[in-house]
């Protein structure tokens, strides 16, 4: 297998940060290209920001990835509770039409969304922490409120148990190791447990801050569990790939991390 | 796979128990993986890389909420820090305590860290201004007379005695506060003091409002610099590295919790012109030091 370096999570178009409430944003394709090839990654997973419904949105994902076949992998995003009873439909077509090759789900994945997942052979991307859990701890971090309910409110990881025994086939990323800038980071250990709990479970390297967790993934976890990407442009790929350098895996591991899992999990 | 035993689950939480079991900083092991001019080390620039933001302690908080909760607050060991900045060439690091309630005794201990590691931090003092309402003065003058450190970090609004006393010490402040709007309250006061917005205004970027806030603050005062510890979100970072003069921005990492290494390289990825880097990674903070380490 060659040694591709493949971002798998990338970003491009318009619409809300996935972190924040009130934060619009438009990724341009051009800076997230650019910044790709000055971090020596040769191909991006790109999905679209968080909006009300996606079929437009993953359609202009179709055809950037179309005009740019060898840089960029298109994901769908779809919402299992607002786009319900569409979901089977929209992902065949996306996916046998128009080429995108994996879905990142907003909100907890359906029933629906799985089985016709799983039908597809395609991966899921999954941040099971909502937007209202950041903004609480966020908050709470601000006045330094940490308290034991806060603990309690229960590691994002725990939503992930019913889905990845249920659907043993369907493989599923857990972006940010469980915890987007390790603003949890309880969730980032249970992250680490749930990848070795179930094998269908992989986790994403981007966004953890607090670096020493993800060389506790790297300690613990076998090299074809780590996915690496990059959450680019909200945070830097140049700084980013790096986080993964650092863990100072041999070569063949590092290969494997930084695009060998995600070629052969993706049918590349 | 990788090789630092530091990531390790099992060698963390022996690690913390140990040291928490032994009751005293002199329980730190001194431990150092990596050797300074490592493949990820960098040139050298006219002034000396200088990391103004790591916490080192061990826990005071029995009896509390926050007691053994968070990484934060438990344990900061100067072995991780030392390890890590040796390993990409930083030539200083700036400790202060971890989260107490009051702080003359973790003071004291960040003064004997310093000593132990000679060359390697520069101590800053902590307060709790309400707390230690009336002692402060007192503290802070034997702190920086008689323990040699060298500023004072706050996570509280500092009040007048604090800031007349820093005034008179002539030291730096890192301060980080719930809002960057509280800095209003006294930065017009006090002029002569220099000040240092922790995180950019946001930990961890979690409100970029903050950042913003954050950099109109520092156009207003050129006594207000910015620390780069934690900032992550790159529109924001950059929008205060490019809109704000070099000398108003200064390298922090947040060390032990946030990895220095990936810090200083956010700072690197930029390319800045040569001497814009220098003056935040070392030459600012030098200089608020008054030019001598």
């Amino acid at each position: 297998m060659s040694s591709l370096v493949i971002d798998c999570h990338g970003q491009v178009g318009s619409g809300e940060t996935w972190a924040e409430k009130t934060r619009w944003v438009d990724y341009k394709v051009e800076l997230l290209l650019e910044r790709a090839a000055e971090a020596g990654i040769d191909r991006t997973c790109i999905s679209v920001p968080q909006n009300a419904t996606y079929a437009e949105k993953n359609r202009r994902i179709a055809d950037l990835c179309q005009k740019h076949p060898d840089k960029l992998i298109g994901f769908a995003v779809h919402s299992p509770q607002r786009e319900t009873g569409r979901l089977r439909a929209m992902l065949f077509e996306e996916v046998q039409s128009m080429g995108l090759k994996g879905v990142k789900s907003d909100g907890h994945p359906s029933r629906e969304m799985l089985d016709a997942v799983a039908d597809l052979k395609i991966p899921v991307m999954y941040t099971p922490e909502s937007r209202d859990l950041i903004q609480s701890t966020s908050e709470r971090a601000e006045r330094r409120d940490y308290t034991l309910e806060v603990i309690r409110a229960g590691p994002p990881a725990e939503s992930y148990h019913m889905m990845a025994m249920l659907y043993p086939t369907v493989n599923f990323i857990l972006p940010h190791l469980g915890s987007y800038r390790s603003v949890t980071w309880w969730a980032q250990i249970n992250a680490i447990d749930l990848v070795k709990r179930y094998p269908n479970v992989y986790v994403e390297t981007s966004g953890v801050l607090s670096h020493k967790y993800l060389e506790m993934a790297a300690l613990e976890l076998p090299a074809d569990k780590l996915l690496f990407g990059t959450y680019a442009p909200e945070l830097d790929p140049r700084v980013e790939i790096y986080a993964v350098k650092l863990l100072k895996l041999p070569a063949q591991k590092e290969a494997q991390v930084l695009g060998g899992n995600v070629q052969r999990l993706f049918g590349l | 796979m990788a090789q630092n035993p530091e990531g390790s689950r099992r060698h963390f939480l022996s690690t913390s128990a140990k040291i928490l079991l032994s009751g005293a900083i002199g329980g730190f092991s001194a431990e150092s993986g990596v050797a300074a001019g490592s493949a990820l080390s960098s040139p050298r620039g006219k002034y000396p890389i200088i990391d103004c933001h790591a916490h080192v302690g061990i826990e005071r908080l029995a009896g509390t909420d926050y007691d053994l909760i968070a990484p934060w607050d438990a344990i900061a060991d100067p072995a991780v820090i030392a390890r890590h900045a040796e390993e990409v060439g930083i030539d200083r690091t700036i400790i202060f305590p971890i989260f107490c309630l009051k702080y003359a005794e973790a003071n004291q201990d960040i003064a004997k860290v310093v000593q132990r590691y000679p060359g390697r931090f520069i101590g800053f003092a902590k307060h709790q201004p309400v707390y230690e309402k009336g002692e402060i003065r007192t503290l802070l003058f034997r702190e920086v007379h008689e323990l040699g450190l060298r500023g004072l970090k706050l996570h509280e609004q500092p009040t007048p005695e604090v800031l007349d006393t820093v005034k008179e010490l002539g030291i730096p402040i890192l301060y980080h506060p719930r809002r960057v709007a509280l800095y209003e309250e006294f930065v017009p006061s006090y002029p002569t003091i220099n000040f240092i917005l922790a995180h950019m205004g946001s930990d961890q970027s979690v409100d970029w409002r903050e950042h913003l806030a954050a950099i109109d603050l520092a156009k207003r005062y050129p006594n207000v610099h910015l620390d780069t510890s934690t900032a992550c979100i790159t529109e924001f970072f950059e929008r205060a590295i490019y809109e704000l003069p070099p000398q108003q921005i200064i390298f922090g990492s947040d060390e032990p919790e946030i990895d220095c290494r990936l810090q200083l390289q956010k700072i690197r990825v930029l390319k800045l012109p040569a001497e814009s880097e220098e003056l935040i990674l070392g030459g600012n903070m030098l200089r608020l030091l008054g030019g001598r380490l």
